[in-house]
């Protein structure tokens, strides 16, 4: 298989960068833990999923243990997703591919120093904690400590300890930045500091505002709206494309070569992407300027996505290469997914289509692609990218890793069309105050019902990687064994 | 864009202006809302919550209620389902939150719309029972059974007052009864208060015609 070397590009700086192999030294340990767990999180995250969806065809499932309802499974599952692994695989990836492409190791020249060891000690405490948190959070849902606020269900002491971790791990790729050995940055850099920057501020903001000291209740839901769009769009989004403009063009040996086009892709996104939550609030109880707003923001953030998927599913491609690579497979369907999420999200903050499919499948579809298939998928990329780059040999089971893709694919796509469908369905039907409410309940059963096979496809699919994932790190282990004797 | 103070300022005024007019605009000015009179009894509008009631948002926020159930009667501009439901007699604006701890908006409707479930239902004893078993009053219902918020008790002397009226396969054993628990109680509370039949200011209530 290809691998791409990061960085390729000549340098103009004093300091000559380093190798490849002593930056990957540098970070290994804290990358693999963080990647290592986004994974088992993600089947965990798939299997409550799983429940949850079973829960809406047959509410009696599980049923009479208090902490397995429906209103507890569902928050776990979802912080599970975007905690425990879009937000932890997307620092993993993020902390790799900053180091790569600044040429530079973690902790600087004297990372093998005591104050390289300190640091390291310091960052893998800080991936423990995060794990922690997470782990802790989601007990405390289960026991009925949730806030009831939508994505922010974890108790304060949980928040706070993830924000104190993500700090600790994150001003890491700020400094790698600022002391880059490479000369020109990329945009792939631009989009990383601009993630690593915004992730605190957002989830400090919200946490502040919602959880820890709350505010009135009647300015809270602009924040929570908010706090959705932009973790999203300001943190998740930019660190899965910082991968794909960081190794698509590695891995397919072509050079984008459209760099203002890049430019203004990444401003409009940052300048739009914060305001892209308020398609939760079009007609909600908020001053009108504000579903104004939404209804824009909406149809806007077309552009950025445009811009960027012509940026970067413009590039020549040898179909070979795709067709062998699953990272570059991984890229490409995950930015087939944000043009996607771009479409139902204008789509959806049209008033009068809002009107008919807000709080049904449709809003939720919108939700669950961009999670599942603008974050995840180009994640799933750099996981399978970086892993043997770290491990310093191929280390993936082919064929684990191409049932992954298709199972994933498969599941996703189906998820997300019967969410649409069912949606629009329900959406439609709700306008005509004769249809009874449970009448339209009883139509939304046989999607309720497909919607469990592709929950089922997706846990497969998760349980897939982790396998591949488990043989991948077991190997190591094995051969450390067989060298140490 | 090459040096980080540079790409930093660049990204701090671009995020700036969300974070401006989500964030800080909301915060300075919904968060100073204050109630207004009530010129009919008095009071203040929107009214105060009970204890009990307040006590309620937390079972409400534990269960995840939100999960399934919206607080928002949406403008009649964006559509009038919401209305015609009978959903609300007038569209959710800001000032009617400012009692709560929690703005429980929602963004997913499994079940009704609930910031007029205290106009709607107004009996304690149907929210206990439903609460208890919700298929065994609405056929069909997806809504999870909340029976771990009752007690399940010998019957000491007489049957108690609270006692829920249940039927076939959810009456207790003879000699048994089923009561609500004080997070029950406290609940029901919370969904009888939330009531926001009264006109604001921002809000008038529209006459219309009957329903179609
Ligand atoms: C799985 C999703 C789900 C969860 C979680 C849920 N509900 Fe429901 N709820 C429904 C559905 C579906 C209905 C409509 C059928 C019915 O009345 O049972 C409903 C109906 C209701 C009604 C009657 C509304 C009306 O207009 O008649 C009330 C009151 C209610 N729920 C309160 C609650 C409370 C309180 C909680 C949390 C403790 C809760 N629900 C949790 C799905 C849910």
């Amino acid at each position: 298989m290809i691998h791409a070397t990061l960085p390729n590009q000549q340098k103009d700086s004093g300091l000559k960068p380093v190798d490849n192999r002593s930056i990957d030294a540098s970070v290994r340990l804290p990358v693999i833990i963080l990647f290592g767990n986004a994974v088992h999180w993600l089947v965990i995250a798939s299997l409550l999923s799983l429940i949850v969806s079973i829960k809406l065809i047959a509410p009696g499932f599980l049923g009479g243990i208090s902490f397995l309802n429906y209103g507890r499974l569902a928050p776990m599952a979802r912080d599970l997703m975007l905690y425990g692994w879009a937000t932890q695989a997307a620092m993993a990836a993020g902390i790799w591919l900053m180091a790569r492409l600044c040429g530079c190791p973690l902790g600087g020249d004297k990372g093998d120093g005591l104050g390289g060891m300190l640091l390291r000690t310091l960052i893998i405490s800080a991936t423990i904690l995060w794990n922690l948190a997470v782990l802790l959070g989601t007990l405390a849902i289960f026991a009925g400590y949730s806030t009831g606020v939508e994505w922010l269900e974890y108790p304060h002491w949980a928040s706070s300890m993830l924000l104190l971790s993500f700090l600790l791990i994150g001003i890491w790729s700020i400094l790698l930045f600022d002391r880059r050995r490479t000369g020109r940055a990329e945009v792939a850099q631009w989009y990383l500091v601009a993630a690593f920057c915004c992730f605190p501020w957002i989830y400090g903001t919200a946490n502040l505002l919602l959880v820890w000291k709350p505010i009135q209740a009647s300015a809270q839901g602009p924040i929570q709206s908010w706090y959705c769009g932009s973790l999203l769009a300001l943190w998740l989004l930019p660190v899965a494309l910082a991968s794909v403009y960081a190794l698509l063009p590695r891995l397919l040996d072509c050079n984008p070569n459209r760099r203002h086009l890049a430019t203004l892709g990444f401003w409009m996104l940052l300048l739009i992407g914060g305001w892209n939550g308020m398609d939760r609030l079009i007609g909600g109880p908020v001053p009108a300027w504000m579903t104004s707003a939404g209804v824009v923001a909406g149809v806007l953030f077309l552009i950025p996505v445009f811009i960027i998927s012509i940026n970067l599913l413009g590039m020549p491609r040898n179909e070979t290469i795709v067709s062998s690579n699953f990272p570059v497979r991984f890229f490409l369907m995950g930015l087939y997914a944000l043009v996607l999420v771009g479409v139902i999200g204008a789509l959806d903050s049209l008033p009068d289509f809002s009107g008919v499919v807000r709080f049904t499948a449709f809003t939720e579809a919108k939700a669950q692609l961009w999670i599942l298939g603008a974050v995840s998928l180009p994640l799933f990329g750099v996981l399978y990218e970086a892993l043997p780059q770290l491990l310093g040999r191929e280390c993936w089971c082919s064929t684990l890793s191409g049932r992954h893709y298709i199972i994933t694919l498969v599941g996703l796509g189906m998820l997300i069309a019967l969410m649409l469908l069912g949606g629009l369905f329900t959406g439609i039907a709700l306008t005509d105050p004769t249809v009874s409410f449970l009448n339209i309940t009883s139509y939304s059963y046989p999607f309720h019902l497909m919607e469990c096979v592709a929950q089922l496809l997706l846990l497969i699919a998760a349980l897939i990687l982790g396998v591949n994932i488990t043989r991948s790190l077991a190997g190591d282990y094995l051969l450390n064994k067989q060298t140490g004797k | 864009m090459h040096r980080l103070p540079t790409l930093l300022s660049g990204i701090f005024l671009v995020f700036l202006a969300s974070w401006l007019g989500l964030v800080a605009y909301p915060a300075l000015q919904l968060g100073r809302l204050t109630p207004v009179a009530d010129a009919d009894n008095g009071g203040t509008l929107p009214p105060v919550y009970g204890g009990q009631a307040i006590a309620g948002q937390r079972i409400y926020a534990m269960e995840g209620c939100i999960s399934c159930h919206s607080q928002q009667v949406r403008q009649t501009s964006i559509t009038s389902s919401d209305v015609e439901r009978g959903w609300g007699v007038r569209p959710s604006v800001a000032r009617d939150y400012l009692r709560d701890s929690t703005a429980f908006l929602g963004s997913r409707r499994l079940g009704q719309d609930l910031s007029n479930i205290g106009v709607r239902r107004p009996d304690a004893k149907w929210h206990f029972v439903h609460l208890y078993h919700p298929s065994a009053v609405c056929d069909g219902s997806l809504m999870p059974c909340f029976s771990d918020l009752f007690l399940v008790r010998k019957i000491q002397g007489q049957r108690s007052d609270e006692a829920l009226d249940l039927t076939g396969a959810d009456a207790p054993k003879e000699g048994y009864e089923v009561i609500p628990t004080v997070e029950a109680k406290n609940l029901v509370a919370y969904l009888l208060s939330l009531r926001h039949d009264y006109p604001l200011p921002e809000a008038p209530i529209k006459k219309t015609g009957p329903a179609k």
